[in-house]
This record gives structure tokens, sequence and C-alpha cells, in this order.
């Protein structure tokens, strides 16, 4: 069997103003992926094509070891998908979504579809048309959840609601991930939420794929230091150091490999180490963007 | 598992727009009810509720059972389910077509009865009601293909539209052609060669369109 949750190789899709450019990466299972990325920087447009929605033009999408979007039948038996531009039936009860898909996932678990209902403070009797925004988020949920999914395709879930309702969703997802055998795709722009539950991370930005590894090893290698300058003291340029910015004799380095030695190597240079200051997730983030796209364009 | 979810999703459809179908089957059913009271002024008017009954509901069901699943945003539920586009495409076509045939056939049936039980209209117009009442078909055809092919609002009411400015243009070709008008107010229904080959062209225009639909769907690369 495949280890292998969703492995994507070289994909690329083109449209008149955008496209995705050799997009790859991998999803061991049993993990949480956070795809992070700007509006627009072809998040959907990647999950929509390694769930068989929008075909490739080139490259090759394997999901579940299924290959994408020649059996996305029998993938999409065992995956759970959720995006924030989907929508349930207005005119319909919960109770009637959950009878729908019962009747199409023999693995329905109705007793944990009861559990979240009461977790998630639900009830089966109330129209769709009738639930807050967040309410439909937790229902679309539900139904994804309690058919016990191998792999879970969240594209945006967490988008619009409020810090509660995020908070619960989050929550849910963390003990989704108690059943080692699944794993999640979890994309949105808010870094929190990624950072939250994610074990891995990659960034993406117009169309690529800029950086992909573990969550820890991110918050472990990106750190910031800020630094004094005497004058006539020119700072060097430092492998692992990927933008440093300077105000008279303050500057402010940021590191991607961060290593003790980078501070030492200032130090040499007569530079004054202030302080190493840790980033968090969205920091690196934007870094990571601002990098990308001046390496780009250079 | 089942291999096909597609009953599945003709279920769904059919419980979803169930009141439109029989809110258009009462209408037709009243229709019919005037056209059988007598009189030149019944049948006129009854036979007018009874065909924009037809219509309304080959305009309605393509556009509320196939647009507005794209413009309501639950297509994306749809396809998250394990099911691929032609097979939604089969579920679609099915469930819209039973939709419409089902009040279409059971209003032909109760519009025949009244006509050989009651002797409303000489049964020499049996094969002219036929070839009219077929042509919606044909128009709701047309609809849906362009309702499914196009992902676009705009198309099905296009092909709505040039379908309803149609009907009025066919129906008064039909009655201009002296040979279909020949017999229908004969005793007996004849089903000659310009009958037969009328209804075969209407009846091969629905197959052409669904099939042209089938084709076209299978070409598509992007779903959503």
């Amino acid at each position: 069997m495949n280890d292998l949750a969703i492995e994507l190789t070289g994909i690329c899709k083109k449209y008149r103003y955008f496209s995705l450019d050799k997009i790859s990466l991998k999803l061991p299972q049993g993990e949480i992926m956070g795809l992070i990325g700007a509006n627009g920087a072809g998040k959907s447009t990647t999950i929509r094509i390694l769930m068989g929605l929008i075909h490739q033009d080139d490259g090759e999408a394997r999901v579940l070891g299924y290959p994408m979007p020649a059996e996305q039948v029998a993938a999409k038996r065992d995956i759970g998908f959720a995006s924030e531009d989907m929508r349930l039936y207005d005119s319909m009860t919960l109770g009637w979504h959950t009878s729908f898909i019962q009747s199409i996932y023999p693995n329905w678990d109705a007793a944990y579809a009861q559990v979240l209902l009461k977790r998630f403070g639900l009830r089966a009797d109330q129209k769709i048309k009738g639930l807050s925004h967040g309410q439909r988020v937790k229902s679309t949920l539900l139904l994804v959840l309690a058919r016990k999914p191998k792999l879970l395709v969240l594209d945006e879930p967490t988008t619009g609601l409020d810090p509660v309702a995020r908070h619960e969703i989050l929550r849910e997802l963390a003990n989704v991930m108690a059943d080692e055998g699944r794993s999640i795709l979890f994309s949105s722009h808010n870094t929190q939420d990624v950072e939250q539950i994610s074990d891995r991370i990659t960034f993406i930005d117009r169309g690529r794929i800029i950086d992909s590894m573990d969550k820890e090893l991110y918050l472990d290698r990106w750190r910031r230091l800020r630094l004094e300058v005497p004058s006539g003291v020119h700072l060097p340029a430092l492998p692992g150091v990927i933008d440093v910015r300077q105000q008279g004799r303050l500057a402010v380095a940021t590191a991607n490999a961060f290593v003790p030695g980078l501070a030492n190597a200032y130090e040499t240079s007569g530079a004054r180490v202030q302080c190493i200051e840790n980033m968090t997730l969205e920091e690196i983030f934007v870094a990571n963007v601002e990098h990308s796209r001046e390496e780009v364009e250079a | 598992m089942t291999d096909s979810v597609i009953p599945q999703l003709i279920r769904k459809d059919l419980r979803l727009h169930r009141l439109q179908m029989v809110v258009s089957f009462g209408a037709g059913v009243l229709a019919l009810a005037v056209m059988q009271r007598g009189g030149e002024v019944s049948l006129v008017l009854g036979s007018t509720w009874y065909f924009v009954a037809i219509i309304v509901l080959a305009c309605l069901l393509p556009i509320s059972m196939v647009q507005n699943e794209r413009k309501k945003q639950t297509l994306a539920f749809v396809m998250s389910l394990p099911v691929s586009y032609i097979q939604y495409t089969t579920a679609k076509m099915v469930s819209t077509v039973l939709m419409f045939l089902a009040p279409w056939l059971m209003l032909l049936i109760c519009a025949l009865t009244l006509i050989t039980t009651r002797n409303t209209l000489p049964h020499g117009a049996i094969p002219m009601i036929l070839i009219m009442a077929l042509l919606p078909v044909v128009g709701f055809s047309l609809i849906l293909a362009a309702a499914l092919v196009s992902e676009s609002e705009g198309w099905a009411i296009a092909a709505t539209v040039i379908c309803n400015s149609t009907y009025g243009i066919a129906w008064y070709l039909i009655t201009k052609t002296p040979s279909l008008t020949a017999n229908w107010t004969g005793h007996v229904a004849i089903w000659d060669q310009a009958v037969l080959r009328l209804l075969s062209a209407e009846v091969g225009l629905v197959a052409l369109m669904i099939g042209l639909t089938f084709l076209l769907q299978s070409r598509k690369r992007d779903f959503i």
C-alpha cells in the first residue's frame, strides 16, 4: 500500500491570467499538512486538481494511491472534502443531509454524528437556511467527519468564523487525528489556524510552491537578528540570511537557516547582535513570500 | 457499497424539486378540466393553459435543477461525493427528464383520454396534439443541454427565449401545412407519412440533444 496520502508531481495548469507552475508536494499518511497562501495563490486550484474537479494540463496527481482525475470515484469514497464555497441545500434539514450522506457511505458512524451534533450545538430538524455561517460550516464538517474518511481535504474551512467556532472546529480536527491512519490537508490564509494543528507546512504563492517542510523545523530555522552596525562596518552576505534591512545604525537580518554561528559571524564583522528573535508562522510566511518574489523578479 | 451513487443523486433531485412537478401537474389538470367543460372559449382557454403549464415546466426545471446547483454552490457538495462528472451528468439528466416527462406524460394521457372518451375534439386531431405536445419536449432538451453544457445562466436563458419564441412560429407553420391539417377534423386519427416524419424528427432532435450533451460533457476538463 502507498504510504502517501497525497502525491503531486509537476502539476501544471494554465489559465489566462493565472497558472500553477510545476506543483509538487507529498503528504504522508497520518499527517496534517497546512497549505498557506495569500488569496489567489493557487490553493483552491491545487485542491480541486487533487479532488479530480479540475484536470491538470501536465503532471501527475495521486490521492490515496489513486491517479486523479482518472480514478476520482474510488478515491473520493475515502476522502472527506469541504471548502469555503461549498453550500448545503437551503430548503432541507441537516437530518435530511445526514440521511443522504449515510445512503452513500457505508462507514457512516451514526453515534459519532450524534456526538458531533451535540458538540457543535446543532439540531438535526433545523433547515439549513435558518443556520448561521458558523453553524453551516459545522454542519458540513459533521457530514464530512462522520463518514470516517481516510483523508480530509479542507479548503479554507475556518474563513469567516468567529473565534469560538474556529476553536471548536480546530479542536475537532485535532480529535480526528487521534486515529493515526487519518491525514488532513488544510488550506488557509490564516497562519494561526494552520499553526495550531499542522505537522507540515507548505507555502504557495503565485502558483508555485515556495517552501514545504515540518512545522517545527520552520519555527526552528527561521530567526530575526536585530543588529547594531557601527559606522564603517559593512554587514557581510552570509549563507542562510535571506534579507537584511538597515536604517542608519540599526539593521534587521532575517535567516531561514539559522545556526548560532550566524550571530558569531556578524559579531566578527564588527556588528553587535542586540537580540535574536523567534518568528511566528505568519512572519515566516510573509518573509518567505517576499523573498520568493524578489528571487523571481531578479 | 454500491458501485455508483447515481440512484441516490436521482432520488435527491426528485425529493428536492417534487413541488414544481406537483404544481405544474395540478395546473395542467386544471386546464384540462376547463377544456372539458365544452364550448370554444373553454377549449381555447384550457388548451392555452395546458401548454403554458408544460412550457413553464420545460423552462423552469433545467434552470432550477442545473443552474441553481451551480449558482447556490451546492455543486461542490455533490462533486465531493464519489461521483465523476459523467455520472453527475447522467444523474442530472435522468432526474430532470423524469421530473419533466412524468407530468408531461400524465397530462398527455389525460388530454387523450378526454378526447377519446368525451369527444372534446375530433379524434383526427390526436396526431396534431402529439406533434404539438412534443415540441415542448424538444425545447426542454435544448434548454437542459444549454444549462448543463454552458454552465452559464445567460446561455440557459437564451435557449429558453429561443424555444419560447419558436413554439408559436412552429405551431403556426404546422397548422398551415395542408398535409398535416387535412385529417385533423376527421373522426379517425390518421397516422400518415407527414405526421410520422414530423414525430420522428422531434424524437430525433431530442435524442441528438441528449447525445451531444453527453459528448460535450465527457470532453470537459474543468467542472467547478
